[in-house]
């Protein structure tokens, strides 16, 4: 990264959409006028943070154009039509491909054969029971583990034939949010979000300052950069883990349940970080959760693993209408049916 | 009976080929990070750290070890030599027996005991909170950032807590010898002077770099490999301090074989 990309608006920058801002406006949720007062607004309040969305979106709050809430709601209904259109598209070129990948673990066939194709610049969500290899097919796409048998590529790359050197450079297209955050327990907030940048750039501390600020402000942990990991709650954690993730500016997010043992609201809230947090950028996120249904409605793509087997792999518009008798169970959350766990 | 010795049998094949995978294991580690010693980028702050961690914070029982140390050898040297009249040898006796097997021994079971563990526990707990893993996906090899250091400030630190130990208990023999056994400070001093030899000094600094290599690689390779959670800790810890205790005692029998 170089010290002039920092702030360019990730979204723009990819040529995929419109700026968040712009699409505010297109959707009717502010005028171009309230917008072109927040941008000046910020730009006097936030010099060096450019045109940054997600201080757009909390200068139109704080001007009082639109409430928190209604702003999400738009963001979300932004991101409902989209996740409707998607199912025309779904047959869009994967960046990640797992092909016929098998996984032995301490004997156990955990991945058995599968194949999965994860469409570019959407959100896929990966459902299953728990201990499912969801979390095993995360690592094998970033090369945290190999597969026994079958080929994982990343775009062009086949992650098996790649030097150690070619590996780093693919890892330095992923960000990774960890199950527990796995962030260093001898860090602060503001250290750890900094770390990445500190040990892979060669940026000055005052740019570095700047842009893990603007990170912690993106998931709302203005004000805890100077507490440490046992003194955050288990969502300011899976928070500040976030904002680790996204100070790298990557291209593909990878997010092992974000909201497990977090409760509804805090659930909720980190849903609608991620949803902010993709139509500001539009990186290509995987997220692994078990909270279904409701992972349905902030997803494009869905794929369903079942003893180490694919059972759906299609658009979240979709599984909704899906006959298998496994996936109905762990829709409907039922004890009765084909998994049995009592 | 001969289903039984077929599984006994079997058995000690099993235990046997485990130990010699786990033993090409942890060859294989040590290689991994001879290497990314030699390889750049070299991070300075996390060398110091350590260095801090192993060697400033052990000087306090190191101190505390080597006085003690020296004392009860002075006072078991001084009632032995004296039934043979030779008590004008307590000062060489001591100082030999600290310089060239106390010294380096002690210290490397005593930085065992305090960094050692420290060292396996952090790596395990890092570990099974998947935060080498983080540093993984971040593009940071973990061996380099985490083990690397560690070894190297063993390897730098030992024979300075060694000389440290050797100064301390050759005092505290003094502090019995002359303040308390009435013996001259001019015998004892004077004695050392003239029996102790370099050879002697390099002797117990070659053990003491070999020590912080087992120390600072055993309790790495054991934290750095950890499973299954906090239990996996608890064992891992315990496992590297009992390891690097009996590995320091073997290779200081072969080593003076060896030196003498």
């Amino acid at each position: 990264m170089t010290e002039q990309a920092i702030y360019m608006d990730p979204a723009l920058a990819r040529g995929t959409t419109l700026s968040l801002g712009r699409q505010l406006v297109a959707n009717g949720c502010v005028t171009e006028s309230q917008l072109d007062r927040a941008l000046r607004k910020q730009n006097n309040d936030h010099p060096a943070a450019g045109n940054n969305e997600h201080l757009v979106g909390r200068t139109l709050v704080d001007l009082g154009y639109i409430s928190q809430s209604a702003l999400l709601d738009c963001l979300f209904s932004q991101f409902s039509r989209e996740r409707e259109a998607y199912r025309a598209d779904a047959g869009e070129t994967p960046i990640i491909r797992l092909e016929q990948v098998v996984k032995i673990l301490d004997g156990r066939r955990v991945l058995d054969a599968i194949d999965i194709a994860i469409p570019a610049k959407r959100v896929t969500a990966i459902i299953g029971m728990s201990g499912g290899g969801k979390s095993v097919i995360l690592k094998h796409m970033v090369g945290l583990m190999r597969p026994t048998e079958g080929e994982v590529r990343v775009g062009e790359h086949l992650l098996g034939a790649l030097s150690p050197r070619q590996l780093a450079k693919v890892r330095g297209r992923f960000s990774f949010l960890f199950q527990g955050g796995a962030l260093f327990d001898s860090l602060n907030v503001y250290d750890n979000v900094a770390f990445p940048l500190r040990e892979k750039t060669d940026w000055s501390e005052s740019v570095i300052h700047d842009r893990v600020m603007r990170c912690l402000e993106e998931v709302n942990l203005f004000g805890m950069e100077r507490k440490f990991p046992d003194e955050l709650s288990g969502g300011m954690m899976k928070r500040a883990a976030l904002a680790r993730a996204l100070v790298t500016d990557p291209e593909i997010l990878l997010l092992d349940e974000p909201t497990a043992g977090l409760d509804p609201i805090i659930e909720n809230a980190i849903h609608y970080l991620i949803c902010d947090t993709y139509m500001r950028t539009r990186y290509t996120m995987v997220v692994i959760s078990h909270a279904v249904p409701e992972i349905f409605r902030w997803c494009h793509h869905v794929i369903a693993l079942h003893k180490g087997k694919v059972l759906f792999s299609g658009p979240s518009t979709e599984i909704g209408q899906s006959r298998n008798p496994v996936i109905r169970q762990f829709i409907s959350g039922d004890i009765d049916g084909p998994i049995q766990v009592i | 009976m001969f289903n039984q010795i077929i599984e006994f049998i079997r058995k000690i094949g099993a235990a046997s080929l485990e130990i010699i995978q786990e033993m090409g294991r942890m060859f294989l580690f040590l290689w991994d990070v001879v290497r990314s010693i030699v390889t750049p980028p070299f991070r300075w702050t996390n060398l110091l750290k350590q260095i801090h961690f192993i060697g400033i914070r052990s000087l306090f029982v190191i101190a505390l070890t080597a006085i003690f140390a020296g004392m009860v050898l002075a006072l078991q040297g001084y009632y032995t030599l004296s039934r043979f009249g030779s008590e004008a040898l307590l000062g060489p006796a001591v100082a030999l027996s600290i310089i060239r097997e106390l010294g380096p021994v002690l210290s490397g079971l005593m930085v065992t005991g305090r960094a050692g563990s420290a060292l396996t526990a952090e790596l395990g707990i890092m570990r099974i909170r998947e935060q080498g893993d983080a540093l993984d996906v971040m593009g940071i090899p973990p061996l380099k950032y985490l083990v690397t250091p560690r070894v190297e400030a063993g390897l730098l630190i030992m024979p300075l807590l060694t000389v440290i130990f050797d100064v301390i208990g050759i005092l505290g023999g003094y502090l019995v010898a002359v303040r308390l056994l009435g013996m001259s400070g001019g015998t004892y001093f004077g004695g050392i002077e003239s029996a102790v030899e370099m050879r002697d000094i390099v002797t117990g600094l070659i053990k003491s770099v070999s020590f912080g290599l087992i120390v600072t690689w055993v309790c790495t390779y054991k934290g750095y490999y950890t499973r299954r959670g906090a239990e996996g800790v608890s064992q891992s810890t315990t496992s590297a301090v009992v390891m690097s205790s009996v590995l320091i005692l073997v290779c200081d029998y072969f080593i003076t074989s060896i030196m003498l």
